[in-house]
């Protein structure tokens, strides 16, 4: 008998049965497909790092080296399982040619250098996580670049500095643990010894890398301390295992964590279309209710013939959307699989994924059952004699018409409806809420992201141009001719040199530690300080936010610095947010520490933008080898990668929140539109044509949208930033603000749901002509 | 006096199935002069209310023709229609059918304001005539579930001459009210039909039908008889029992 009642159910409400259908499906999908990337993602991660033999901790070091005495260290020092320095030659972009285009690297803001296979960890793997072995002649190309410059196995790489030249041929591509993200802007292409011989006789300067694995890796706060305080190089930042980690797994990461949360919010509208369904199937059942109560059906039993079309829904909605996922998941996964590779599966794996789905599913159930209490307090007799549940009661707050002076009576019909029957229109206007925050939050992120203002969470200031020298042999004799050349430059308006050199600080701990410290004056491209302001006093420091809640320092704390041997007190003065290096910087007035520098920045503002392109062709030239580009070059290149997945979600979100609408919005007035057929059939009677009865309810779904829409707004632009920012907090941004572009937020995505909505209306009210009062009495 | 509403060869046919047709209405040719009051009568299914339904525009005819006050109005369209019941006709139907969430006053103002062709001010005046007349006059402002049944159809009765129409057509307008709310209601529209407006009822009730002037009696679709009674004028000595045995007698003779 159940299953006839459930066929019976089936065809009587076919398309809210469709639709809900959906919902459960997509949420299923979602969650599926985000639990499952998450778990790909760690596997991955887990894979590379074994099959590559991660280091643990990498020094960079820029200048020359003793290895001899750096074996010693290693030797003595009990933690260190092993230890590996690697040579690697830079290639400045200007002399590299990448595939067929006659174009060089020279805007790239990447590091790029050249190395040999190692030999017994930190392996450079191919795509098949396998160690790469090039021969002579041969290249293997990082990842980066294929998905960058669309290289494909076979393209040349030139390495051309006039009279020297080498051409390669690309065998393979490289996944390298340290280097993968785009976020990190430093790429290593594997080369053959004997040509890496070859190119070290003929072209460039070298640059370390010192590599240590220990024993356990838990010892690493006590190695890190131990190799501060000794005399070993450390001329570049040093870097460890927790960050490569954090590095690659940050953007695909957030991707999962917002596949998710989509999956959440499409699982409460789901919840909530039930709720109303399921009220409104009691209230159109309330009579037979009364009679199945009367022949003495217990309540039980009939919440078991509701409960068991949700259930059977449910069920399959869920099951078909872990099937689905398992072929959608190629899609999502496929940056994952790019970058990281895949590692085998188990069926732990596969156990979250499901139970994900599992969780959807008793979500549903659990508020269908909480729906269903509302059969306790029908009344038998109540049921029989009125036929009606009672709690279709009009609200109090109710416009007259006669009162009104200027509204056309359709509209004001409209509005007045939705007023008087708000509780019902609450799902829609959650739904259009929903749909508007989901539109408006990508959009507002993508903008932020894109914007040059965004230099603000990357530690830098707005400026025209930035150019960027780094560590070489006569470095500072560069930097002094270049900012004699820029202080001259008449086309420069003004200019701010910015020094990033290391010094040491002495921790909680006591030990000693080393940080980089950008010095110059901050004023001339001042930055936005999430806490405080810029340092103005020598005894003053900004730090990074990832440097203060790592140090677990605040504004007016103290740090000891060791300037020129002396320990010095600093007070922090302001805390920034910074995206950059790991996030971990700082910014302070103290005159720079020469033999420690790392890297010297330059941003300049010109006269007039017209003079970019001409501008910085010519510095480029002048200041070779230094890296010269303007904001919105250096951030795309950064954060690229990063940019398009964010466009991705946008995209999808917008799509989604279209659907939804759409879906939602149809289902809801056809529900209404039969609700309210005697009384369209009246309307029509007394004269409305078609068309008012079509601006009433137009009127009515509009009015909703447009509430939710300002609501949407509002949340998007108070929760949004927040969400985005605990997204962002791990990248070191913590305290993002949406940087709003007004015609795409404000004017386009409104527009497009109030098109959609209408759209969906006017087609959902079709059946309105068939609403007449003989056809009401004909029934 | 001139013809107000005139149908030709009216017929309603609904289709069963692929082999059955119920023709409801059978050419049905009808006359209504200005200024009328004519009530329709017949058992049930013999094609009343239909007829009513069809000669009004309410629902489309599958032939004939019908023309109100010259206008052809089975060749209209939708919007054409609604707009020719908005501003030539009012109706009154036995289960009142008033809009459940607006209070009195607005179910009564709403197709003037739709109308559009007084000011707002002025539909408010004349709604409060109207009720004033019908006795509703305290209710204005009332929720429709704060009155009986009587005093909506009332309501009903104004919301039909707020547009001041050529024509009212009532279908069974007393038929769920008790007999001396029907009374007064009957009264009512005695009262307007002597202003002036022609009224077409559709009844069950002898007592309602003796009050109108001509009465037609229908049978399996057609019209086919019809009694004049005369001109029924309130307080102007006409014996109203007379006029109600009279037509009952006709009615037994008519098989009803």
């Amino acid at each position: 008998m159940l299953l006839k009642m459930l066929k019976k159910d089936f065809a009587r409400k076919k398309s809210i049965t469709i639709v809900l259908f959906l919902f459960i499906w997509l949420s299923a999908v979602l969650v599926s497909a985000g639990s499952n990337m998450i778990v790909e993602l760690s596997n991955s991660l887990t894979h590379l790092f074994t099959q590559s033999k991660a280091p643990h901790f990498v020094q960079m070091h820029a200048g020359d080296i003793d290895q001899s005495a750096i074996d010693t260290w290693s030797s003595t020092n009990k933690l260190v399982k092993e230890q590996q320095t690697v040579e690697m030659i830079n290639i400045d972009g200007s002399n590299l040619f990448l595939g067929s285009k006659g174009e060089s690297e020279k805007n790239s803001v990447m590091d790029i250098s050249v190395v040999t296979q190692n030999k017994s960890f930190d392996l450079l793997l191919n795509l098949e996580s396998k160690v790469i072995q090039v021969s002579e002649g041969e290249i293997a190309v990082p990842i980066y670049y294929k998905q960058q410059n669309d290289m494909k196995i076979g393209d040349q790489v030139k390495i051309s500095a006039p009279p020297f030249e080498k051409v390669f041929t690309v065998v393979d591509f490289v996944r390298d643990v340290q280097m993968n993200p785009s976020i990190i802007h430093s790429k290593r292409f594997v080369i053959h010894p004997s040509d890496y011989d070859f190119v070290k006789q003929n072209y460039g300067e070298l640059e370390y890398l010192i590599e240590f694995q220990l024993h356990d890796f838990s010892t690493l706060n006590e190695f890190s301390q131990a190799y501060q305080a000794s005399q070993l190089p450390k001329k570049g930042p040093a870097i460890d295992l927790t960050l490569f980690k954090t590095l690659n797994a940050l953007t695909d990461g957030a991707v999962a964590a917002v596949i998710i949360f989509v999956s959440i919010l499409l699982n409460i509208i789901a919840i909530l279309c039930i709720r109303f369904t399921l009220l409104a199937t009691i209230e159109e059942d309330y009579r037979e209710i009364g009679v199945l109560k009367a022949i003495g059906i217990s309540s039980r039993y009939i919440k078991k013939i509701y409960l068991t079309k949700y259930v059977v829904l449910a069920a399959i909605a869920a099951v078909a959307g872990y099937v689905t996922s398992l072929f959608l998941n190629q899609f999502f996964t496929a940056n994952i699989l790019l970058y990281i590779g895949s590692a085998p599966k188990g069926i732990v794996d596969y156990a979250i994924s499901i139970a994900a789905v599992a969780v959807i599913f008793f979500m549903v159930i659990f508020f269908c059952r909480l729906v269903l209490r509302r059969f306790n307090k029908i009344s038998t007799v109540e049921a029989l004699r009125s036929g009606s549940i009672g709690d279709a009661k009009m609200h109090r707050f109710s416009p007259s018409l006669n009162k009104s002076k200027l509204l056309a009576v359709p509209v004001f019909l409209g509005i007045k409806d939705v007023l008087q029957r708000f509780k019902m229109f609450r799902l829609l206007l959650v739904v259009f809420l929903v749909s508007s925050f989901m539109i408006v939050v990508p959009i507002n992120f993508l903008n932020t992201i894109q914007s040059p203002t965004f230099t603000s969470y990357m530690g830098i200031g707005q400026s025209d141009i930035r150019i960027d020298l780094r560590q070489s042999d006569d470095m500072i004799a560069r930097y002094a001719n270049m900012l004699e050349v820029i202080q001259n430059d008449e086309d420069v308006t003004r200019f701010s040199p910015l020094v990033t050199s290391q010094f040491k600080l002495i921790n909680s701990e006591g030990v000693e530690e080393n940080i980089s410290v950008e010095t110059g004056d901050f004023s001339i491209f001042p930055l936005d300080y999430v806490k405080g302001n810029a340092p103005t006093k020598e005894n003053e420091i900004a730090l990074s936010y990832a440097n203060s809640s790592g140090l677990k320092k605040d504004i007016g704390d103290e740090l000891r610095f060791i300037v020129d041997g002396q320990e010095k007190k600093m007070v922090v003065s302001g805390i920034y947010q910074d995206v950059t290096n790991g996030g971990k910087t700082a910014k302070a007035l103290l005159p720079f520490n020469k033999d420690n520098v790392l890297w010297y920045v330059v941003s300049l503002d010109l006269k007039s933008p017209q003079l970019m392109q001409q501008k910085m062709a010519e510095y480029e030239k002048a200041f070779y080898p230094a890296k010269v580009t303007d904001l919105k070059g250096y951030i795309d290149q950064t954060l690229g990668t990063t940019i398009e997945q964010i466009r991705l979600i946008t995209v999808v979100a917008t799509l989604i929140a279209v659907l939804v609408s759409i879906l939602i919005t149809s289902l809801f007035i056809k529900m209404v539109i039969a609700k309210d057929n005697a009384q369209i059939a009246i309307m029509r009677s007394i004269g409305f044509g078609l068309k008012e009865v079509r601006v009433k309810y137009v009127t009515m779904s509009l009015s909703v949208l447009i509430i939710g829409i300002l609501l949407g707004t509002v949340i998007s632009n108070t929760v949004g930033p927040m969400l985005v920012s605990t997204l962002m907090s791990s990248f070191g941004a913590s305290q993002i603000e949406f940087i709003v572009d007004p015609v795409k937020a404000y004017l386009l995505s409104p527009l497009i749901l109030i098109l959609v909505v209408t759209i969906t209306t006017l087609l959902s009210i079709l059946s309105i002509k068939k609403s007449s009062v003989a056809s009401l009495i004909a029934e | 006096m001139s013809i107000l509403l005139e149908s030709k060869e009216l017929s309603k046919t609904f289709v069963v199935s692929n082999s059955q047709e119920n023709h409801i209405l059978k050419s049905v040719n009808l006359t209504i002069e200005k200024g009328e009051f004519v009530s329709v009568m017949g058992p049930s299914g013999s094609g009343k209310s239909t007829l009513l339904y069809n000669i009004s525009g309410m629902d489309r005819m599958t032939s004939g023709s019908v023309v109100l006050n010259g206008q052809e109005i089975s060749a209209l369209s939708e919007q054409e229609l609604a707009d020719v019941r908005l501003k030539k006709m009012g109706f009154i139907f036995q289960h009142i059918h008033l809009l459940k969430n607006l209070n009195i006053i607005d179910n009564i103002v709403l197709s003037a304001y739709m109308n559009n062709s007084t000011s707002r001010a002025q539909v408010n005046e004349r709604a409060l005539q109207l009720m004033k007349r019908t006795g509703i006059a305290e209710l204005a402002n009332n929720d429709i579930t704060q009155a009986s049944g009587g005093q909506l159809q009332r309501v009903a009765i104004c919301r039909a001459l707020i547009n001041k129409p050529e024509i009212v057509f009532g279908d069974e307008p007393t038929g769920a009210l008790n007999s001396k709310s029907a009374s007064e209601i009957m009264d009512i529209l005695a009262d307007i039909n002597d202003e002036g407006t022609t009224i077409l009822l559709v009844t069950h009730d002898v007592k309602v039908a003796a009050k109108s002037e001509r009465i037609l009696f229908m049978l399996d679709g057609n019209i086919v008889a019809e009694q004049r009674l005369g001109k029924y004028t309130r307080g102007g000595g006409d014996d109203i029992k007379a006029r109600e045995t009279k037509l009952a007698r006709w009615l037994m003779e008519m098989g009803f």
